[in-house]
């Protein structure tokens, strides 16, 4: 019984790859330590899609993007605004072009987006689970 | 380049927000061919690229953290890809609701007005004619846009001002005093629009001149000016309805433009639209309507023709012309368009339609086309 059968560990990394292979990566949402506004997962697709631009505490908000070849990116429209990356891109085109709105800035990856969330009080981002750091806050979404 | 680009604006707001300056572009290279002998949208039976091909350059800029200038510079193929600057504006963010716009921008008549010239933004090879081809476009003038939502509803409301001209060929179509409010609410996949506008409007135009002319020089001035476009007030409305919730959408649009005291006919105009994108791919099909149904006004005026000194050739010419300028504005037409875009890239898109005309006042006027596009943002 208490002998790791070696087949069941097999099963299981298998298992756990086709399962991390389904979610791509998993993101979190992440702001600068000093940020106490409450988000919702409504709040966080209003921001990135450019409808709300202040925190709950008054402050401008600066959104912060990833690449859109990135997984991370394609992960946090899928799961988190609801849409393909093209669908957010065909959204903005829309947007810049009739002057309602500018896209959030994009950064190159995990480390860009820690360390600019970390250096600005009104920033907010996302970045893989397993990238984050103590010089950011993780918003848990409800 | 981007990413430099990117940089150095990040690096540069970092340290002055007001140093901001972004170029934003967006082109439609298009082509298009009908079947033998007909035409559509200016195409014929011989391939062309230039009908509505496009290239446009945006550029905005913060002048401080309130206020921002726009100016989006289009090269047209059907102007020989003569560059010209065809809104300019100025946009003062009153409160984080409302935003004053002052300038040159596109008069928000349609659903998809702001937006129609950027190709790589919707499902359709083009925005559906029928509809959104109008004699005018951007005006000069003001607009306040208010935006707010209210529980689970989002919505905005705006309202312009100004006056616009707009030459097409030799025909000049322009107005004043315009005013044209529209509102617009999103709930979820859900997005109602409706919108009302009233313009002075004048149509100074050589075929209208041309039989009202000889009509003033004869004395029936009264006839010639009930007749003519001149400073009468015309009317917009406009109602839209649309479901998409990225899976499949379904929409539809409806306009009705009357211009009051004319020889002009109610337009009336709609579309239906339905689509599926699965993965890169986005077949949709299209119905268009056009109406225009033609009554003869202004009876008690073109009687009086009879009780006039003219000699009864001429009573005979221009009761029929008085009659027959009206009874021509008769048009009723429908489009229906199988239409494919294939996403290649996170910024470029890959359409092709076919689109099959049928005109049920002349046949003359039936048509097929086949366009294809490549829309490209940056």
């Amino acid at each position: 019984m208490h002998i790791k059968s070696p087949l069941k560990t097999l099963i299981g990394i298998a298992l756990s790859c086709s399962i991390s292979l389904c979610t791509l990566a998993e993101v979190v949402v992440i702001v600068h330590p000093s940020n106490d506004s409450a988000l919702t997962q409504k709040d966080v697709q209003r921001i990135f899609l450019g409808k709300e631009k202040k925190f709950s505490n008054g402050n401008s908000i600066l959104p912060i993007n990833q690449q859109p070849s990135s997984s991370a990116r394609g992960s946090f429209d899928t799961d988190t605004l609801g849409r393909s990356s093209t669908q957010i891109a065909a959204y903005w085109s829309k947007l810049v072009f009739t002057g309602k709105g500018i896209p959030p800035k994009e950064l190159d990856n995990d480390a860009a987006v820690l360390a600019f969330v970390a250096d600005n009080q009104n920033a907010i981002g996302y970045v893989d689970n397993a990238s984050v750091s103590d010089a950011v806050k993780v918003i848990s979404l409800n | 380049m981007k990413k430099l680009l990117t940089l150095a604006v990040l690096t540069a707001s970092t340290y002055a927000v007001q140093a901001e300056v972004r170029i934003n572009g967006f082109t439609n290279f298009l082509g298009g061919i009908t079947s033998s002998d007909e035409s559509l949208y200016g195409y014929d039976d011989k391939i062309s690229f230039s009908e509505e091909s496009l290239f446009a350059i945006q550029i905005s800029g913060d002048i401080n953290d309130k206020m921002t200038a726009t100016g989006q510079l289009v090269a047209r193929g059907e102007d020989d890809y003569k560059a010209k600057f065809e809104w300019a504006y100025l946009t003062y963010q009153a409160t984080s609701n409302l935003n004053v716009s002052a300038g040159r921008f596109r008069l928000p008549l349609f659903s998809y007005s702001a937006s129609s010239e950027v190709g790589y933004s919707y499902h359709w090879v083009t925005t559906p004619q029928t509809v959104y081809d109008v004699s005018f476009n951007n005006i000069d003038g003001l607009k306040l846009d208010y935006s707010n939502y209210f529980g689970d509803w989002e919505y905005v409301l705006s309202s312009s001002f100004g006056s616009f001209s707009d030459d097409t060929d030799e025909t000049i179509t322009s107005g004043d005093d315009t005013v044209l409010v529209s509102a617009e609410a999103v709930y979820d996949a859900l997005k109602i629009r409706a919108v009302i506008g009233r313009t002075n409007l004048n149509v100074d135009s050589p075929s209208v001149d041309a039989f009202l002319d000889p009509m003033r020089a004869a004395g029936l001035n009264s006839l010639a000016d009930s007749l003519d476009i001149e400073d009468d007030n015309g009317t917009f409305k406009g109602l839209s309805i649309q479901y998409d919730n990225f899976d499949w959408f379904i929409g539809g649009e409806i306009t009705e433009i009357s211009v009051k005291d004319s020889f002009a006919a109610d337009d009336v105009a709609y579309y239906l639209t339905a689509g599926v994108r699965t993965g890169k791919w986005t077949p949709s099909i299209t119905y268009e309507k056009f109406e225009s149904e033609a009554k003869v006004k202004f009876q008690d005026q073109i009687d009086q023709i009879a009780t006039s000194q003219l000699p009864d050739s001429l009573k005979e010419t221009f009761t029929g012309l008085a009659i027959g300028s009206q009874l021509a504005q008769e048009e009723d037409f429908s489009t229906i368009t199988a239409a494919i875009r294939y996403d290649l890239d996170t910024n470029i898109a890959l359409k092709a339609d076919i689109s099959k005309r049928s005109d049920d006042v002349d046949s003359i006027f039936d048509a097929t086309l086949l366009r294809f596009a490549v829309n490209y943002v940056f």
